[in-house]
Order: C-alpha cells, then structure tokens, then sequence
C-alpha cells in the first residue's frame, strides 16, 4: 500500500512540477517539465520581424535555420543582395530582427524540428537556404516535381505555407499537408 | 499454460502486425503514382553516396532544391521586394483525427498509462519478515490478475509501438544523422524500454517463485517515457 502511495505522490509532484514550468522559457529544465506538445518549429511571436519578413514572402521561424545562417544572412551586405532583391532596412529594424532571428534560431531551440535541423547543421558551412537542409530536402523527396515546381498553386518548396496549412504556427508534421490541385494525397 | 500464454502472445503479435501492415497497404494503395519505398532507399542511396553535407549547389533531378528554384525564387533581374508575388495563406484544411502517425502516438502514451497502472495494480508483498521457505509459500499467481493482464497488455502495446513506428516514420531515421538527432534517440530509447517490458513479463511469467522484476519493467516504462518526451 505505501508503494502505491509513493507512486501517487511522485506523479502529484510532477505534475505540480510541470504546472509550474507550463509558462517557462525555452531553457533545458523548461522543456523537461513541459508537457505542451514541442514536437515543430516555435512560431514567430514578434510582431516586427513577422511584418517586415512577411511583406515579401512567408515570415520563416528563426528554428528552421542556425544561427550561423542568420548571421550571414541578416546583416545590411547581405539584405542589399538578398537571393537577389533588394531587401535593405534601417538599422534599426535590422537589429530587432537580426536579434530575434539569432536568439531563436534552430540550435537555440528545444523545439523537435530545429533540434533535429540545429544537429545536421553543426558542422560544415552555414546553409543560406531553408530548402539546402537536408532534413528539409529529404523531406520533400517523394514529391514529384509536378506537385511543387509545375503546380500553379504551388510553384516552389519555398512556399511553405502552400502546402503546410498551420506553418505560420509552426507546425509542419505531415497531418496538416494538402497539396493545392492535389486533394487527398499522402506520402 | 505456458503454451497457451506463448500461443495467445504470438497470435497477438500476428495480429498486430497484420493490422499494421494493412494500415500501411492501405495508404500505398491510394498512391500508385508515388515511388513505392524500396525506390526511395535506392535512390536516396545512390545520392548520398557521392554528396556532401548541405553542399552549396544540388544539381540532381531527384532533389527539388534551391538550385532548380532560383528563378522563382529569386525573381527577373531588378526585380524589388515590392513586385515579388505574395504568398497567399494556405487553404482550409482539417487534419485528419487518425492517421498512422497518431497511432503511433496514441499506442505510445498509452503503453505508458498502461505501465503506469500495471505498477498500482502490483500485489502487496504476501511475507516481509520471519517468511517461511518459498515451498511452504501459497502458489504464486502470473496469470488471471488485474496486475498481470495489465503488464501483457503493457507489452503487447509497446510492441504495437514500436511496430508502428517503423511504419509510420521510417523515413525520419537515417544512418548518416548524427547519434544526437531526436527521432534516433527516440527510435532506440523506445525500442530499449519495449524489451526491457517484455523481458521483465517474460521474467516473471515464467517464475514459479518470487522474483525481481519490477526494476526493470519500470525502468523500461521510464525509459519509454523519455523516448516520448524528446520528440514531444
């Protein structure tokens, strides 16, 4: 009987423990205690990085890409030539965003996705390209071309939200996929 | 009896892996079109074999990368942030309430409810001290308890796990991530506590004196535990 008791008070304490966490930031100690599913990619929660990025394309969340990435890739040189377009902004806005993109980045995150992106990242060049992961390329493997590049409603992998219907909170598992002009199809 | 229990164990696990591989058949047949996953190994190999980590440029038509993309993304020369198209939000779309990743899911939390209560439901220890030698002891009882239905049942759904794992991601394991990524810890870390069940059941079930074997049910339950929460 007193077994059974200890067993009781040990889940009561974790769950009180866990009740305490719910809240906490995304430290190690946070994410141990916490039973919110952080099985994706952490969606973007500042409003100015989701307005200037999302002006010209979908706001990536800083978890699909390293730090290194977003160093390289935020920084007034590289915005001037950003994948060919002009993306310049003031200095300012630069470093808000150039924060929140590094302090979030994949391999700051304990969210499943970035820890999986952040682990294949760490060695080697810094990926400029969401798409050049190979966890992402791998990913998207089995799609014929047809269904992304010569898909209207699709046309490139960079258009995430076309198909991944809650990326914007990000979450990407293959549950929330429907494939514009290709209803019902499943990997 | 012990043929029986041996019988009824295999039979479940015939079963379970019939219901699995139909589920699997199932979704491959809604998709001729798509390459089976024989070919994706071939070719996945194939590929990896002559290509270093995130290189700089993919030219295979196996990859729908940002080589083959630049000029959707990166638009006509000149071209400004300001007359790039905009992406559109995606349609509304329902995810479907199960799938065979969900099951996954849902066998797994419940193999740990199930181990959970397998340990409230344990017996009380009959003797503590002054015990009489275990021949004088009543008979002890590995079947036809709530305790002991539990822990089959327990094994039998990390089994289920397990298997439907491997069906349902086999594409998330790769031999050349490294030892750290989640879905490997969790795959061998899953695996490791559905043993440690089963052997601790087997253990036991086949005891006709006391023996230990809680450790290390419990320690496959928690081991299971940590495998759920690393890809949570």
């Amino acid at each position: 009987m007193q077994r059974k008791w200890k067993v009781v008070a040990l889940l009561a304490a974790a769950l009180s423990l866990v009740s305490a966490y719910a809240g906490a930031e995304e430290d190690f100690v946070g994410w141990l205690l916490n039973f919110q599913r952080q099985k994706n990619v952490k969606p973007v929660s500042d409003k100015q990085y989701q307005d200037e990025c999302g002006e010209c394309h979908f706001a990536y969340q800083p978890g699909l890409l390293p730090a290194k990435s977003w160093e390289a890739l935020l920084n007034a040189d590289a915005l001037r030539k950003h994948f060919g377009v002009d993306a310049e902004l003031d200095n300012d806005t630069l470093k808000v965003i150039h924060d929140y993109a590094v302090d979030n980045a994949a391999d700051k995150s304990w969210h499943k996705r970035s820890r999986k992106i952040a682990v294949a990242t760490e060695e080697g060049p810094a990926p400029l390209r969401i798409t050049e992961l190979r966890y992402i390329s791998r990913k998207h493997h089995d799609i014929p071309e047809k269904m992304i590049k010569g898909n209207k409603g699709v046309k490139s992998l960079s258009f995430c939200d076309k198909c991944h219907t809650q990326a914007a909170d990000g979450v990407y598992d293959m549950d929330t996929v429907a494939i514009p002009n290709y209803p019902g199809w499943d990997d | 009896m012990k043929c029986r229990f041996k019988f009824r164990n295999i039979a479940a696990s015939i079963c379970l892996m019939t219901l699995s591989g139909m589920v699997y058949a199932d979704d491959a047949a809604a998709n001729l079109a798509l390459p089976t996953a024989a070919s994706f190994y071939s070719r996945n190999f194939q590929t990896f074999k002559s290509r270093s980590f995130n290189p700089p440029a993919f030219n295979s038509t196996t990859y729908l990368l940002a080589a083959n993309e630049s000029e959707i993304v990166e638009g006509p020369v000149g071209a400004t942030s300001a007359n790039i198209e905009t992406v559109t939000p995606a349609a509304q779309f329902k995810p479907p309430l199960l799938s065979g990743r969900k099951i996954h899911q849902y066998l797994g939390l419940g193999t740990v409810m199930l181990a959970g209560l397998t340990v409230l439901a344990a017996p009380e220890e009959a003797c503590e001290q002054n015990c009489p030698p275990p021949s004088q002891q009543p008979p002890r009882q590995t079947s036809g308890t709530t305790h002991t239905r539990l822990a089959r049942a327990t094994a039998v759904m990390a089994v289920a796990t397990v298997m439907t794992g491997l069906v349902f991601h086999w594409n998330d394991i790769h031999w050349e991530d490294p030892f750290t990524d989640p879905d490997k810890l969790h795959a061998r870390l899953a695996t490791t506590g559905a043993l440690l069940m089963l052997y601790a059941v087997n253990k036991s079930a086949h005891s006709t004196e006391p023996t230990s074997h809680a450790g290390i049910a419990e320690l496959g339950a928690v081991t299971m535990v940590v495998a759920i929460k690393l890809t949570w």
